[in-house]
């Protein structure tokens, strides 16, 4: 069948040409000889109007003071790490690298653990509510967190959670998604597994960090990447509960070295620190993490 | 908070039926057939040799319960959280709309003062006018990069995830840091657009001091670092309509053109619908974007709802009145999720 179609498409071209609209078949070779050039060339287009913000980004950072104008950027040669040193210096910018990073990983960690652990009870215990708590879990998601934003606030004050660490954490760790994705996955590990570590005489705690936790490293890895790159990349909580200099995390003062007059060199310099572990945890995870997205986006 | 708006109907969408056609069977045939002492568990472990009726249900009302204590110990520290962190909040939220709570923790209930007073408040109407203008330009620039970027690269090979990467690579990155990177590529002195448009002779542009530009100036950076998501789920659209289908079409005479357009733009009609709704939602929660590039200017041009709500909220600390906003965020939210439900219910059938 497939030889025929080719061969079919082939004759087609001199031949009848039925439903389409080209006049001549003798336009239609070099018409599709420039298709196959045009596609890569195409995709070759779009990927510099991709990346130019990133290249933008990287060249001011590094060229010198006063010299951020476009042709003067372009200058390689005159490339320095002052920028990088200067808003070092005057910025608290590591105390902020240390605050998304204490914010992303204990964040990763706990979910991971309380998401796993729910999703295993949902998925092979029966229990009473199971379907109820499941679906209303599920149904936080259609509630914008902007929405609820001011009670999440007025609660973590009254309990004196501003401007702390866990006043930060604790309230991101109800990951709805997070559930769901566990659920999900553990529901289609075999039950034998299960029972046999039972018939052991394995506890219900032995049987989940021996048994479920090894079985689910796959799927722990792809969550861990994005619930890192979300609470990393986070804006308006981190704005809300960290209100002293000290407790913004790097988007936040990312955003407030730009409201204040600080060179533009040096922001970009704030900024490729800003994104460089974004990057990293990208660079080694990409196939992963767009493979997880596509399946994930359309299991219906 | 991308994540919350992210994948907003992508799980129970759906899914709903099949995953309770799935939980069914796991539930039947998973641990209660052990724990009802069938051959299996009880053969091997050599207990129960001939027990009588009663003792065996004895046995498994006590496996059940050992089973729904341990499964509820396991939810726990997870359910925690939803009702402190998750559930709290959202009634939270809709108690605080009804009262005139402020920052000194004082309130009294003004039943729908605050509803009446958003109805007067040109501001608020202004906001949303902001917010839906914006999401009007962000959803089909957005979707339109990533329908083309997963068109092209469904059609082409060569370096395909290379590309595909590449293309994502702005979503891994934080509203913040593509808000100050486009802040400056759009300034009027020297950023690259106006550099670029100098080379070319045209005078300077201002993109975001400029209310008619402010608004595409702003959904085009968004648009920049958001259709990577779009395009992953459109080219996972793409891959699994079946080739006959577009070869039948090529048979038939079907040009590239019209086998888009007839052929694989109809196939393709519930997950670009998904794409769709799921971006409109995110146009209607911007934020962060006009915190950083334009602080709401040029005079409230690019105010978003969210904004006027941060405001309300932070700002003049009238939470009540910001918790007012909230719930029509919500019920915004929630329109764009039950017509999706409908439409997408449709299309499966």
């Amino acid at each position: 069948m497939a030889t025929s179609s080719t061969s079919a498409e082939r004759a087609a071209a001199p031949g009848p040409a039925p439903v389409s609209p080209h006049p001549a078949g003798a336009a239609r070779p070099p018409r599709r000889a420039a298709a196959r050039l045009g596609l890569p060339v195409l995709l070759v287009l779009v990927a510099v109007v991709t990346v130019t913000p990133f290249a933008v980004m990287v060249l001011v950072a590094f060229a010198p003071a006063g010299g951020q104008t476009l042709p003067g950027a372009l200058d390689v040669s005159r490339a320095t790490l002052e920028n990088f040193a200067d808003v070092l210096q005057s910025a608290d910018i590591t105390r902020w690298a240390v605050n998304s990073l204490v914010y992303s990983l204990v964040s990763v960690l706990l979910i991971l653990l309380f998401a796993s652990m729910a999703g295993y009870a949902f998925a092979k215990k029966r229990f009473p509510g199971r379907e109820i708590l499941f679906w209303s879990f599920l149904a936080t998601l259609m509630v914008p967190f902007q929405a609820t934003l001011i009670p999440y606030y007025i609660l973590v004050s009254e309990l004196g959670g501003v401007d702390t660490y866990w006043g930060l954490i604790v309230p991101t760790l109800a990951n709805s998604q997070a559930v769901f994705l566990m659920r999900q996955f553990i529901v289609q590990l075999p039950d034998e597994l299960f029972e046999a570590a039972k018939i052991d005489g394995a506890s219900e705690w032995r049987i989940y960090t021996t048994v479920v936790v090894p079985l689910i490293r796959p799927v722990l890895a792809t969550l861990g990447v994005f619930v890192f790159l979300w609470h990393w990349n986070d804006f308006l909580w981190p704005l809300v509960i960290g209100q002293s200099e000290e407790m913004r995390t790097l988007t936040v003062g990312l955003a407030t070295l730009e409201g204040e007059n600080v060179a533009i060199n040096q922001v970009m310099a704030g900024a490729t620190i800003t994104v460089i572990p974004c990057l990293l945890v990208f660079g080694l995870l990409q196939r992963y993490l767009t493979d997880s997205i596509a399946t994930s986006g359309l299991k219906s | 908070m991308r994540k919350a708006a992210t994948d907003e109907i992508a799980p129970d969408e759906g899914d709903g039926p099949r995953r309770e056609g799935d939980g069914a069977p796991g539930a039947s045939g998973g641990p209660p057939a052990g724990a009802q002492g069938d051959p299996r568990p009880s053969g091997p472990s050599g207990r129960g040799a001939g027990p009588a009726a009663k003792t065996a249900r004895a046995r498994s009302g006590i496996a059940r319960r050992r089973e729904a204590l341990t499964g509820l110990a396991f939810v726990a520290p997870m359910l925690l959280l939803f009702i402190v962190f998750r559930f709290g909040p959202t009634l939270g939220a809709a108690f605080l709309s009804v009262t005139d709570y402020r920052l000194s923790g004082e309130w009294t209930f003004i039943g729908a003062g605050n509803y009446t007073r958003l109805l007067g408040d040109d501001l608020f109407w202004e906001s949303l006018g902001v917010t839906v203008v914006y999401t009007a330009l962000y959803v089909p620039m957005t979707v339109a990069l990533a329908l083309g970027t997963a068109v092209l690269l469904h059609r082409t090979l060569w370096m395909r995830g290379f590309f595909r990467g590449l293309f994502f690579l702005p979503y891994v990155t934080s509203i913040v840091l593509a808000a100050v990177i486009w802040k400056w590529i759009y300034e009027v002195q020297d950023g690259l657009l106006n550099a670029s448009l100098g080379l070319l002779g045209a005078g300077p542009v201002d993109f975001l001091g400029s209310d008619s530009l402010v608004l595409p100036s702003i959904a085009a950076a968004s648009a920049w670092k958001g259709f990577g998501y779009s395009m992953l789920i459109l080219l996972a659209g793409l891959q699994s309509i079946p080739r006959e289908v577009t070869e039948a079409a090529t048979i038939d005479g079907a040009s590239g053109w019209q086998r888009f357009r007839w052929v694989t733009l109809p196939l393709l009609r519930p997950v670009l619908f998904f794409v769709l709704v799921i971006e409109a939602i995110l146009g209607f929660q911007v934020f962060d974007a006009m915190y950083v590039m334009t602080a709401g200017g040029p005079v409230r041009a690019s105010y978003s709802l969210v904004y006027f709500l941060y405001d309300s909220g932070f700002k003049f600390f009238d939470f009540g009145y910001a918790s007012a906003v909230g719930l029509v965020l919500f019920l915004i939210v929630l329109v764009f999720s039950l017509v999706q439900r409908r439409l997408i219910g449709r299309d499966a059938d």
